[in-house]
């Protein structure tokens, strides 16, 4: 905590808590004890106090104890040479700064001065004052907004709690400008996020310059105008906290719960526009109580590590340092950090492209005939690569085309292409670049006339001749992407920038970056250990039919259908908590050999409801894993050939287990564990802790010769790292064999090494 | 405690003879395993290996058999509380009760009209199961004569209703060729009823008023060489079933209980205030056996069936349609053709959205195995080929000139390879879900 | 032989919701309606507590519906007309809980709007003393229009709104909690899918105390074996202690029941389906009791007949005299 800001947030408070003192003394003289304070249209009172101190104003007596309270948490300034920390004491001043301003603002109501008079002024709907000047009938005009009424505050309350609104800003000062001004509303409009007004540099109020601008201003249009004083921000804090006693179902006086709701629910953050005196210190001391950061157009000093707020506390991003050629473009960039600050999530509704766009376009082809341009495939090559960076390198929203466009080809001609997508996120890890990546494929392909096949530097896309006709260029892969990994991860991407290389040379440098990349990242998921980490992932997705199966998957053991790694359970479970992937701490390691921990053992009690109460995560004969039935292979021992038979879902033929699949599918699956019989993932078959407690790979007699093909290079690495480089050859299929006998002859005649292992059973 | 596939193979001759009829000792011993074949089918398993296996194979509720002049009728053999946890094996019987006191000709009409009852669902032909028949009056010739009467009309299982050994062989007598139920052993004439059931070589029923009664019963005649039993607990209503069927099931399968390992028979019409139908019905979910109704109403009959079926499906078996076009709404050759999978809840989603809109349209029901559009389209069994070839098989081309095909928007990815499979089709993708049916059709299918 | 009646030892319970509040919790409820808190599987007395019995719901609509059965709408008469005399009639029959649906469209086919939904919550509210439960047509969008201003109408009267599902539940869930309502989760056969949602609309602040779940389940012959399993997994889950799967169930055997072919069609059907309105009835009520035996709280049904034939059944099943 810096010391600056402490002393200065302790004078703002001291001041204003004398202030008030100095007022409410006054106003118990002129108008008596009994004399009714309320704020208009509202069952809260006066709600800070209520919310803080469980304590109901409704007249100018019950203020003396608001004002005690307050000065109990006055402290004195901090001493120029005692260094101590701050933090508590400027909470504290904070809180004082809040109920004095609150205290205030009561007093003003009284004498008729809130809502503030501002002849000429017309609320685009909004509180409806009576005035005794309107002959006592309630008027929009010549008043600001002051407090928001409960109606009000429930109807946007449910906008704020169910994330139609991201949340609310609280802007205190003037803008540099009135264009700057109009800018910064304009940005936090578009992004639907609610916008309170107060305060004013110099005596001159952003209310003031939206004003001249003409920009309405009022409930209609989600920017209230609450006072030109920094004293009438105190009702942003007022609604923060109806919205806890509302929403939270919270009840006066239980303070802390009340911060924390608005702390971990209401995404809202202080705008601080120009000077910022002592009083904006206090205030924004009281707004960080409530874990909203503030952000100053200025430079004051930044408190950065998080702890009270979810992020940063203070921020400093003074205007004539941010970049961007105009007041808008600075604005753009201002309201961006604010978002970022606050991690208020954008929602992104509509792919803006020309063409329509969606789900059902996904399976779309595009045949050469009706293709206008096509990158990648035969005549050329397209790539494309995802990867992380920090949060300040990756403008959100930005999308660059490098190189010419493909209006420059002849109808049906081929150029290279690179698609780079930079993202991040306070939650995103490079783990996830690749999960990310993939999902190129499906995001590009919902363009109706756009087709993707591939991935990697093996993509390959056509654009038709109808999409290229409504106006689809390059530049719109950018927006795809950046809305759709918005939409889809925006738990763990906060930015996304897209470049679209065509230019050569570019191409080129970039072409050789990913490659790099894809090497790295082969290697690094090939070099994961179920050692190395503590979680394993459960995947209940197949629960609905199998429900009493749980898969678990580990680095080395990918999930039984194929389509989970690890990785990708991790990666799914950041981005949905709640869902079917959930991490299983490994605990203690029982059996290293045949794979047993104590985590998931008691996690498969608990997700199998009981029925499995071990599990060996390397063995086929104990207690295997259970099978939904969804598997991509089926494993059996064969007690004839002292080995495992493995068969795959495309392999119809008849096996030497004396069962086809579908058959073999049947004993494998349905949830039960039956040792002798499992149903895995294929490239499981390549993992070094494959049926380890059964003797790995060396153990395998015959494999459908569907997977043999598929994954022959692989295979092969598997079978000279067991020490058996002809292994494979070794191993018969259903070419050679489809019974018993004829395998064992098989076995003998090509000298198999299961034979020779220890028996089996 | 049950025992692995693999220790069972430890136990058999591991020949891979077959004369099981299992490719492989392991194939049946992974059956055996799963209670899903009977010991008895290996010819060549040793004595000692009978007896270590007999306790982990037999089956806690005992499997009964009942046969008509044709028609055959098993129950029993159930292994689990729920059905999701595996499956409910055998269909509880739906009987049909009748009195002696009826004409001859009365009861022929009856008999042939219940026995002539099918009923069509989802391709599943359902029916009674068999007939009861009471000996009312008392009288062995005429309650002899009512059987014989029934059995003109009815080939299906029988089971008679006599508490008498009198009556019991009068029955007997007048049927040949066949295995009734015999109804019933109590406390006072088990001794006879036993002998006439032991003599007839036929299963018995035995009934007391409280479990502890029947237990007793059922252990004495068994003794007396009876070995096929059903109970019948002497139930009065919905809650005395449920919770008398309740304890049966799970002292059968949980305390492995003998004594009260038989299939239980039920009256649901004999409790006066009671609702048949929903008694019924609770006892089709709740452990019946043998349910004998008395009234033969085809509106409750058809509900009952269902029900039944629904209950007994197997959970990893989903109740399949019948692929084919279907009709819904009186189609012409303008109204829009929809394809989907043949799993039942999928079909009946997408058939009921279309019926409900009240829009004439063809419904392609493609033969995926039994699953639902995601999960078949998965596992390769909805794909274009498929597709494709089922338009070919129904000859759908002839019914749907416009050559249009909406597929489920779930399988929108398919629809290029569809192009290809069928060249002069339009492919449309239609709504991921039933319920955006009838605003997709309106707002895409103008004529 | 004396047998000892085997007993299953659960080691959590339902958890019990109230809907409707009376005057001195805030609303204007003649009663409320509380559901929830067994110990065992359904009406096993023998081995838990049972101090609610299972409740209910009689749907009505805020309009005469253009699709239902003419065999419904004849039973109803002219009380389907307006849904204050229709929620007057449903208590009549012997409703615990008002199921008021609000229709996409009003009569003359023009969208229905919030001024019309506040003018049917307040007449319903003002014709019954029952706990009441409001839920929009199930299209995410109007739902969400019109479910806010019945909450508004309805506020402290502690109402059942929904039907919140996966794709759509953070608007109602955020009026339930500005106007102190509960809500029903709804969640198409999955117990993942169920707990899931349930954990969802709880991390937006809602209790647990006010969350109602509904695992969805097809009609007799249309998929109920799936309903049935899952609510019995469920139900499982919660008295084993799983804490997510502790809502009491809310399940719709009316809507299901009477939306079938054999219900809503009387000609050009097969013989074998017997009477036409003795069918249906029977569809309607078997789909009920079939679900109360796998764990539901609240049923909702619609025809006036049925309510008094399942309220039999369930008051026979809750006396614990046998």
């Amino acid at each position: 905590m810096s010391r600056y800001v402490a002393t200065r947030a302790i004078r703002g408070a001291n001041a204003i808590v004398a202030e008030a003192d100095v007022l409410l003394q006054k106003a118990l003289k002129e108008k008596g004890a009994d004399q009714a304070v309320a704020f208009p249209n509202t069952a809260y009172f006066l709600p800070v106090a209520l919310g803080m101190m469980g304590h109901e104003v409704s007249t100018l007596g019950e203020l003396e104890p608001v004002m005690t309270y307050a000065k109990s948490m006055l402290h004195p300034i901090p001493d120029s040479k005692v260094w101590t920390p701050y933090l508590g004491e400027t909470l504290d001043s904070g809180m004082a700064t809040l109920l004095a301003a609150e205290t205030i603002e009561a007093i003003r109501f009284v004498y008729g001065e809130q809502p503030e008079p501002y002849p000429g002024f017309q609320l685009a709907g909004g509180t409806s004052f009576t005035s005794p000047d309107n002959g006592g009938e309630p008027s929009l005009d010549g008043h600001l907004n002051g407090p928001i009424d409960d109606i009000q505050l429930r109807s946007w309350g449910i906008q704020l709690v169910d994330g139609r609104m991201p949340g609310f800003a609280a802007i205190i000062g003037a803008a540099r400008s009135n264009e700057a001004a109009v800018s910064i509303v304009r940005e936090l409009q578009q992004r639907s996020i609610l916008t309170f007004l107060s305060g004013n540099v110099n005596g001159r109020s952003i209310i003031d310059q939206l004003q001249e601008e003409g920009v309405e201003m009022g409930y209609d249009t989600y920017i209230v105008p609450f006072g030109r004083d920094t004293l009438s921000a105190i009702y942003a804090l007022g609604f923060a906290t109806r919205s806890a006693l509302t929403f939270g179902g919270l009840k006066g006086g239980q303070w802390r719960d009340i911060l924390l709701y608005n702390k971990n629910r209401v995404f809202a953050f202080a705008l601080a526009l120009g000077e910022v005196d002592d009083l904006k210190y206090a205030a924004a001391a009281g707004a960080i109580s409530y874990g909203f950061p503030v952000i100053a157009d200025t430079i004051i000093p930044e408190i950065l590590p998080t702890g009270v707020t979810r992020y940063e506390h203070v921020i400093s991003m003074p205007w004539n340092e941010i970049e961007g050629e105009t007041e808008s473009e600075k604005a753009k960039q201002l309201v961006q950090k604010c978002i970022e600050v606050r991690g208020v999530k954008i929602q992104i509704t509509e792919v803006p492209v020309p063409v329509p766009y969606g789900s059902a376009f996904e399976g779309e082809v595009v045949r050469r005939a009706d293709m206008r341009a096509e990158f990648g495939g035969k005549g050329s090559r397209a790539y494309e690569y995802l990867f992380m960076a920090d949060m300040d390198d990756v403008e959100d929203g930005k999308i660059e085309v490098i190189g010419p466009e493909f209006d420059t080809l002849d109808e049906g001609g081929f150029m290279d292409l690179g698609i780079l997508v930079k993202v991040a996120g306070r939650k995103m890890e490079s783990d996830f670049e690749p999960v990310l990546e993939r999902q190129i494929h499906y995001f590009v392909n919902g363009a109706s006339g756009i087709q993707h096949i591939g991935q990697r530097d093996i993509a390959w896309i056509r654009i038709s001749k109808a999409a290229a006709e409504k106006g689809f260029t390059l530049k719109h892969f950018g927006d795809i992407l950046h809305a759709r990994f918005h939409g889809d991860f925006g738990t763990i991407v906060d930015k996304v920038e897209v470049k679209i290389i065509t230019e050569p040379k570019l191409y080129a440098e970039w072409l050789e970056k990913a490659r790099e990349a894809y090497n790295e990242r082969n290697e690094r998921m090939g070099a994961m250990t179920d050692e190395s980490v503590e979680d394993f992932y459960s995947c209940t997705l197949c629960q609905s039919f199998a429900p009493d199966h749980v898969c678990i998957v580990s680095p080395e053991r990918l999930g039984l259908c194929g389509a989970y790694n690890w990785l990708d359970c991790k990666a799914s479970f950041q981005i949905n908590p709640t869902g079917p992937n959930q991490p299983i701490k490994k605990g203690e390691c029982l059996d290293d050999d045949k794979g047993y921990f104590t985590g998931v053992n008691e996690y498969a009690v608990q997700a199998s409801h009981g029925s499995v109460s071990d599990v060996a995560m390397y063995s086929v004969m104990e207690n295997p894993m259970t099978a939904c039935g969804c598997f991509e292979c089926i494993m059996m021992v064969i007690p004839e050939a002292n080995g495992f038979m493995i068969v795959s879902r495309e392999d119809t033929s008849m096996t030497p287990a004396g069962m086809t699949f579908s058959t073999l599918a049947g004993v494998a699956g349905g949830g039960l564990q039956t040792p002798g019989v499992m149903g895995h993932g294929k490239f499981f078959v390549l993992s070094k802790k494959f049926i380890r407690a059964d003797g790995g790979l060396k153990r395998v007699v015959w494999l459908s010769s569907i997977m043999k093909e598929q994954m022959a290079e692989q295979l092969k690495e598997a079978a000279i790292r067991e020490g058996d480089p002809d292994l494979i050859d070794k191993i018969a299929d259903e070419r050679d064999c489809t019974d018993v006998e004829g395998l064992v002859k098989h076995l003998q005649e090509k000298n198999h090494p299961a034979l020779s292992l220890p028996p089996l059973m | 405690m049950a025992l692995t596939g693999l220790e069972i193979y430890k136990l058999l001759p591991q020949t891979n003879c077959k004369d099981c009829n299992y490719p492989t000792c392991l194939a049946f011993a992974m059956k055996l395993a799963a209670k899903q074949a009977d010991l008895a089918d290996c010819p060549h398993v040793s004595e000692e290996a009978k007896t270590k296996l007999a306790e982990a194979s037999a089956p806690p509720i005992r499997l009964l058999e009942l046969k008509g002049s044709e028609g055959e009728f098993q129950v029993g053999n159930e292994t689990v509380l729920f059905r999701h946890e595996k499956t409910f094996f055998n269909r509880c019987g739906v009987f049909l009760r009748l009195q002696d006191s009826l004409s001859a000709d009365e009861l022929k009409e009856k008999v042939a009209e219940a026995d002539a009852y099918h009923v069509d669902y989802v391709g599943i032909d359902l029916y009674l199961d068999g007939f009861a028949i009471e000996a009312a009056s008392g009288d062995p010739k005429t309650f002899g004569a009512a059987v014989a009467a029934v059995a003109e009309k009815t080939k299906r299982p029988l089971i008679l209703l006599a508490a008498t050994p009198d009556l019991a062989k009068a029955g007997i007598e007048a049927l040949d060729e066949t295995r009734p139920l015999l109804y019933a052993a109590d406390a006072d004439n088990w001794e006879a009823m036993a002998q006439v059931a032991k003599e007839a070589g036929l299963p018995l029923t035995v009934r007391a008023e409280t479990l502890d009664e029947l237990a007793d019963l059922t252990g004495k005649i068994k003794e007396a060489g009876v070995e096929d039993l059903a109970l019948d607990p002497s139930l009065s209503g919905y809650l005395d079933s449920l919770h008398k069927l309740t304890s049966l099931r799970r002292l059968a399968l949980k305390e492995n209980f003998r004594p009260l390992g038989y299939p239980v028979i039920t009256f649901p019409g004999s409790t006066e205030s009671v609702d048949a139908a929903i008694l019924a019905a609770e006892q089709i979910a709740k452990y019946g056996g043998l349910i004998v109704l008395d009234e033969f109403d085809p509106s409750t009959l058809y509900a009952l069936l269902v029900l039944r079926e629904n209950i007994y499906t197997n959970p990893q078996k989903p109740i399949q349609v019948q692929p084919g076009l279907y009709e819904i709404n009186d189609p012409d050759e303008n109204s829009p053709l929809m394809v989907t999978t043949n799993f039942s809840i999928t079909y009946f989603s997408v058939a009921n959205e279309v019926e409900g809109t009240g829009r004439p349209a063809w419904l392609l029901v493609a033969d995926a195995e039994g699953m639902s559009v995601l999960t078949a389209w998965a596992a390769g069994k909805f794909d274009a080929e498929r597709i494709a070839k089922d338009v070919k098989t129904f000859n759908v081309a002839d019914k749907v000139p416009h050559h249009k095909i909406i597929i489920p928007g779930h399988v929108a990815v398919i629809s290029g390879e569809l192009e290809e499979e069928l060249p002069d089709w339009e492919i449309m993708v239609g709504p991921r879900e039933a319920v955006d049916i009838a605003s997709y059709l309106k707002s895409m299918w103008t004529t | 032989m004396a047998v000892e009646i085997p007993k299953e030892k659960w080691t959590a319970q339902v958890r019990k919701v109230t809907i409707g509040a009376t005057s001195e919790e805030g609303g204007t409820r003649a009663k409320t309606l509380t559901v929830g808190g067994e110990s065992a599987l359904p009406f096993l007395h023998y081995e838990g507590s049972f101090p609610n019995k299972p409740a209910l719901a009689v749907e009505i609509r805020d309009r005469k519906p253009d699709d239902w059965s003419p065999l419904l709408l004849d039973a109803l008469g002219e009380t389907a007309e307006d849904p204050a005399k229709w929620a007057q009639a449903a208590e009549a029959m012997g409703a615990d809980l008002i199921y008021l649906v609000l229709s996409a469209a009003t009569a003359d086919g023009n969208p229905n709007t919030p001024e019309n939904v506040r003018a049917v919550v307040r007449k319903v509210l003002d014709a019954t003393g029952l706990p009441i439960a409001v839920v929009g047509p199930g299209q995410a969008e109007i739902d969400n229009e019109l479910i806010v201003p019945a909450a508004e109408e309805a506020d402290g009267e502690r109402v059942l709104l929904g039907v919140c599902e996966e794709k759509n539940y953070r608007t109602i869930v955020a009026a339930a909690l500005a106007h102190n309502h509960l809500v029903q989760s709804k969640t198409p056969m999955d117990v993942n899918l169920s707990k899931q949602l349930v954990i969802l609309i709880n991390d937006m602040g809602l209790p647990l105390e006010r969350i109602m779940m509904d695992p969805t389940t097809g009609a007799l012959g249309y998929g109920i074996e799936y309903g049935y399993s899952v609510m019995e997994r469920l139900r499982l889950a919660a008295l084993t202690g799983d804490k997510m799967t502790q809502q009491p169930m809310i399940v719709d055997p009316g809507a299901e029941a009477w939306k079938v072919k054999e219900s809503k069609v009387g000609e050009g059907v097969p013989e074998a389906w017997g009477d036409w309105n003795r069918r249906a009835l029977n569809w309607e009520t078997l789909t009920a009791t079939t679900l109360i035996h796998s764990g539901a709280n609240i049923v909702i049904l619609r025809h006036p007949e049925n309510v008094a034939r399942v309220r039999k059944v369930i008051d026979d099943l809750s006396s614990a005299t046998t």
